[in-house]
């Protein structure tokens, strides 16, 4: 256990330290600098705030947001309209951070709700953070002479402090907020962030709540950039509306392009570099610099799509080799409150489906399945290949999947319900194809299995993993328990199944749906999931559905088996009743009679 | 009301002109163009130089087509290519070549306003009112332009080879097609079509290094809402540009400078395929 | 004897790190049609997509008219003489039939030039030139398929799971066909199947694959007295 805290505290102390250094720095510089360059960087630090707040977006989570810039102008306009048309004084002022704040606040969540559902593609969000600035830009010029129109607002009264004092202050608001980031980014929260970037239907599946957290985030970043952008107008004295324009919100993105997405640092320093370089330079060589900085960032999505600062960081590396705080070495154990396998009722079946249907356009995929699925019951599905058994699966998982019919898990419909209010009704769902979280550790994923009922830390790790028994029993078994540091990018094919059925059993579900969980599977390996899916069915009463291609495989292990065939039930009945149905046999020899004909 | 109905009809036109270029990179190889905006400055320069050299007006628009596809290919080679399996970037690297477009002509031209010579001054009576009539003209040109594209993607083994890879990629190349150059040929069309669209349009509006932008976020709107056909797109410029007018006309006109891009992102919140379902 | 016209030696191949297919060695001479059966899952489809082009192999190397075309594409390998008749997204749904067919051959010249080798063997297909793919029945959307297959006059086919859900007279329409394009064009085929009646009236050579790997391999009559062949199938 000391090691383990000790890799916390590790942690703790470098953003600490870093913390300090930076505002070390920050202290020191403005005697160093000269007033001309002191001025530049005091925006330049609240610019660089902004795209601190673009890489929690995009490097982190995945949010390609064009958009930033807008929170960034409203930030800057609430300082411009509150000191020119209402007041100047301290109040004023606080009323106009707080009046910023509100409204980005307010922007953010309409904007977040407007991009983010279930269903909605990447581009689609990055669609709507494109028209935001778009609609805001239009909004300042039809403001006539309240906003300044095309010009904005400037000679507004405003605090005429030191420079020393402004930069201080610019400087410390971007050391403390990224710190935070830091922290927030390496924390089991982190992690959770990262994984919807990697896979998010994977995320959705395990009922971590995908839309409602990239929400979050997109407030929060919205509130930092809003109070930068307050700052920026506060001193620099003049808004105008490309504060909140889509051109600059791009160019946010080029910088934490060229600065490395999701390192948090990179894109900061190359926000400081180039737009200190670009007031610099844009005097003698304005359209040359312009057209540098293009080159360069053409280049380096294409050649380098991870910006500078991982060639920084290995140059720095392989100069200094220190330790990094990497991950927090963890520990599984039991989760002694687990609720798997209780509540199971023999009386009332778990899932029970009603004449479900799934077309895609003209194509019937699925046409009037009706089943039940019993607890301590585990039900083969077979079929030969297109005859919707993924499909069916699919159904279940997804509200928004079937064309017509009822699905009930524990008695409650699913309606059409996203796969996380689903997962949070009690099913819990494996996948074909092993794309985990490539570059999560395996106690990163299991931990993401945990979301929904144990939450994510925000700016900590926990040591502990609290797992069901079953979960347990998996790891032990395949040996990942003694893995968990691993990337899951390394581990082999049949760890990989391990793992994934281990995660899905520690959402704790009534109804399991495996879709050929030993597919590529060695017999041992088959042996391992067939003995830990016979005790789920046997001492939890867990009702587990599952797609198998081996018959003899669904023989040892399944009560009942039903068989689809061109998206309609064949037969239904035990194992053998199947196997030596005249009618099964002709479908799997392919003397079966063409139905469309 | 008839010209209202005239510059509704006009401007879908010019906006279907426009967005075409957009849609056929997007359609066949599911990439957005974001130089599309400057590929448009780069044709009304072409128009201006076009003017300039005192050549024939009408001349502007198959040469800026012509500059278009060429550059258009090796664009597709250098930059593009390396990104078909990373669309979002693709995004950003083409933005930034518009950066770079951009501050080339900045250099070359400055950064002032140029005008280019207009083929038909002047108005034409119609349905009883007087008109632009290179507006007019603008307007058959488009619906020219629609079945052109109508007919190359319909009638041509290209353009059976183009849909094939549009429906789907992996059986085109099972019968042997060349999916990387239906690519690089479709994105040198692409760039000739918006080259054209900008020579097009420059004698209505003039022409700076940053003209395109406004129409690079339009077109972006439509095409999206339209997705991946020629008919759609003109329907949604009709739809979404005749808002455009009505709210210019009847509201304000910066209002209406931002009918599209809202009207758009709603249209794609309540329906996700935008118009192409229909 | 000439080199034979493909070849697969010890091909290794699947998705990701996964490896479905296991050492797999296999030939097809000109004109002969050599059928693979196993039961579903058992990585007969991956071995057809991997010798034309579509999934990376492993390991191992496949020629063709003995050049290496390991890890070519299939735009290659169709242009090579390979024609493939996948099992899944099998056709152009939204184009008509006479599209499709066109798509089977380079250039519409061509396209004009082999029609009548259609007619000759499918003469529903010729009716229905205008009419949409997905518009047809699974008996002729099998047809079109094999007819796409065919104009291109390939050297070998590759042929998946062609039977499935087809009613008997369908698929003796489609052994004919088959037949047919073995005898009087030289045409090779690799055929893919579950189907043991079907497979065992076309094929030449039979080879059994189970879990990824051939476990048995011989003329038809050698495999049709082998118990193994009919205990491999069973349900």
């Amino acid at each position: 256990m000391h090691d383990i805290s000790a890799a916390i505290t590790t942690r703790f102390r470098v953003a600490a330290t870093g913390c300090i250094i930076g505002l070390l720095v920050v202290a020191v510089a403005p005697w160093l600098l000269d007033t001309y360059l002191t001025n530049i960087l005091i925006r330049t630090l609240f610019l660089a705030t902004v795209v601190m707040t673009v890489d929690i977006l995009w490097g982190s989570v995945g949010i390609l947001t064009f958009g930033q810039s807008a929170f960034f102008g409203i930030g800057a306009y609430a300082c411009g309209l509150i000191f020119t048309h209402y007041g100047f004084g301290p109040g004023w002022a606080l009323a106009g951070l707080a009046l910023g704040i509100g409204v980005a606040a307010v922007v953010a969540a309409a904007t977040g709700w407007l991009a983010f559902f279930h269903g909605s593609s990447p581009l689609y969000a990055s669609i709507i953070t494109l028209a935001l600035p778009i609609v805001l830009t239009q909004v300042i010029f039809s403001g006539g002479n309240f906003t300044g129109s095309s010009s904005g607002l400037s000679g507004f009264p405003t605090y005429y402090w030191d420079l020393r004092i402004w930069f201080w202050t610019a400087g410390t608001f971007l050391v403390l907020t990224t710190t935070a980031a830091w922290l927030l980014v390496r924390s089991d929260f982190g992690r959770v962030m990262v994984a919807i970037r990697e896979n998010e239907e994977r995320c959705a599946y395990l009922g971590i709540p995908v839309s409602r957290i990239k929400i979050m985030l997109m407030i929060a970043s919205a509130v930092i950039a809003s109070a930068a952008g307050f700052g920026y107008a506060a001193f620099s004295n003049v808004v105008a509306p490309e504060l909140a324009s889509f051109q600059l919100g791009t160019e946010f993105l080029i910088w934490t392009a060229l600065g490395g997405r999701g390192t948090l640092l990179g894109p900061i320093f190359a926000a400081l570099g180039i737009d200190t370089m670009s007031s610099w330079l844009s005097g003698t060589m304005p359209f040359l610099w312009k057209l540098l900085i293009g080159v360069v960032f053409v280049a380096v999505i294409v050649l380098l799509p991870r910006g500078f600062a991982p060639l920084v960081g290995g140059l720095f590396r392989r100069i200094l080799p220190v330790r990094t705080a990497g991950a927090p070495a963890r520990v599984l154990v039991p989760d002694t409150r687990s609720r798997l396998g209780q509540g199971a009722d023999d009386q009332k079946p778990p899932l029970r489906i009603e004449h479900l249907s799934r077309r895609y356009g003209s194509l019937s995929v699925l046409t009037d399945v009706t089943m039940t699925g019993r607890a301590s019951h585990l039900l083969g599905i077979i079929g030969p290949n297109g005859a919707g058994k993924t499909t069916l699966m699919r159904c279940i998982s997804d509200g928004s999947e079937r064309s017509g019919g009822k699905v009930e898990i524990n008695g409650a419909e699913i309606g059409r319900g996203a796969p996380q209010d689903i997962v949070a009704l009690g099913v819990g769902r494996s996948f074909q194809n092993t794309n985990l979280f490539d570059t999560l550790t395996v106690a990163d994923c299991l931990l993401l299995a945990r979301y929904r009922i144990d939450g994510a830390r925000l700016f900590r790790s926990s040591v502990g993993i609290a797992l069901p028994e079953p979960a347990l029993d998996i790891l032990r078994a395949t040996g990942l328990d003694q893995r968990l540091a691993d990337e899951t990018g390394n581990l082999s094919h049949g760890m990989k199944r391990g793992l994934e059925l281990a995660m899905v059993l520690a959402t704790e579900p009534s109804v399991l749906l495996l879709d050929e969980p030993t597919a590529g599977l060695t017999r041992p390996e088959r042996m391992v999931i067939g003995k830990v899916l016979g005790r789920l069915t046997r001492d939890y009463g867990l009702c587990i559905v599952l797609i198998e291609h081996d018959l003899d495989f669904v023989r040892e292990i399944s009560d009942r088996v039903v068989v689809l065939h061109q998206g309609s039930i064949l037969m239904e009945g035990t194992v053998d009743e199947v196997v030596s149905s005249e009618l099964v046999r002709s479908v799997y020899a392919g003397h079966h009679v063409e139905a469309a004909q | 009301m008839a010209i209202l109905v005239l510059d509704i009809l006009t401007t879908a036109a010019i906006l279907f002109a426009v967005s075409a270029g957009l849609l056929i990179i997007l359609g066949v190889m599911k990439l957005i163009n974001f130089a599309h905006g400057a590929f448009l400055t780069v044709g009304g320069y072409m128009a201006y130089l076009n003017g300039a050299a005192g050549l024939s007006p009408w001349l502007s628009i198959p040469l800026a087509a012509g500059v278009g596809f060429l550059g258009g290919l090796v664009i597709e080679r250098v930059i593009v290519r390396p990104l078909y399996d990373r669309p979002l970037d693709a995004i950003l690297a083409t933005w930034g070549l518009g950066i770079v477009i951009g501050q080339l002509i900045t250099l070359g031209f400055g950064r002032g306003v140029q005008f280019a010579p207009n083929p038909i001054s002047g108005t034409t009576e119609l349905f009883g009112v007087d008109y632009s009539a290179y507006r007019l003209a603008v307007a058959v040109i488009a619906v020219l332009l629609v079945v052109a594209l109508s007919a190359l993607l319909k009638l041509t083994r290209f353009g059976l080879n183009a849909r094939a890879v549009i429906m789907n990629e992996r059986l085109a190349r099972g019968l042997g097609i060349d999916s990387t150059r239906v690519r690089a040929l479709t994105f040198g069309l692409g760039a000739a079509l918006a080259c054209a669209a900008g020579a097009l349009i420059t004698p209505l509006i003039s022409v700076d290094p940053n003209m395109g932008l406004p129409w690079l976020v339009n077109s972006f709107m439509l095409v999206m809402v339209a997705g991946v056909s020629f008919p759609s797109l003109l329907v949604a410029s009709l739809i979404l540009g005749g808002a455009q007018v009505v709210v210019s006309t009847y509201a304000n006109p910066i209002l209406g400078g931002m009918t599209i891009v809202v009207a758009a992102a709603l249209v794609l919140r309540i329906s996700p395929k935008g118009f192409s379902r229909a | 004897m000439s080199t034979p016209l493909l070849t697969v030696d010890a091909l290794t191949s699947g998705y990701g790190s996964a490896a479905v297919l296991h050492d797999v060695s296999l030939q097809v001479d000109r004109a002969r049609i050599v059928a693979i059966l196993g039961k579903n899952g058992m990585g007969k489809s991956t071995l057809l997509k991997t010798i034309m082009g579509f999934v990376r192999p492993i390991s191992g190397r496949i020629t063709l008219d003995g050049r290496d075309v390991t890890g070519a594409a299939p735009n290659f390998m169709a242009r090579a003489g390979m024609a493939h008749a996948p099992q899944e997204h099998t056709l152009f749904q939204d184009l008509t039939v006479g599209d499709n067919l066109r798509l089977g051959v380079a250039t519409d010249r061509l396209f004009r030039q082999c029609l009548p080798e259609v007619e000759a063997v499918f003469p529903r297909m010729i009716e229905r030139l205008g009419q949409r793919a997905g518009t047809l029945s699974g008996g002729e959307q099998k047809m079109l398929l094999m007819s796409r297959a065919l104009i291109a006059r390939p050297k070998i086919m590759l042929v998946d799971e062609i039977s499935e859900g087809l009613q008997p007279t369908m698929v003796d329409r489609i052994a004919q066909a088959l037949l047919r394009a073995r005898d009087e064009l030289g045409i090779a085929v690799l055929l893919v199947e579950q189907h043991l009646d079907f497979a065992l009236s076309v094929a030449d050579r039979v080879a059994m694959m189970k879990l990824g790997e051939i476990v048995e391999e011989g003329t038809r009559q050698e495999l049709a007295a082998s118990d193994g062949l009919a205990a491999h199938l069973a349900v």
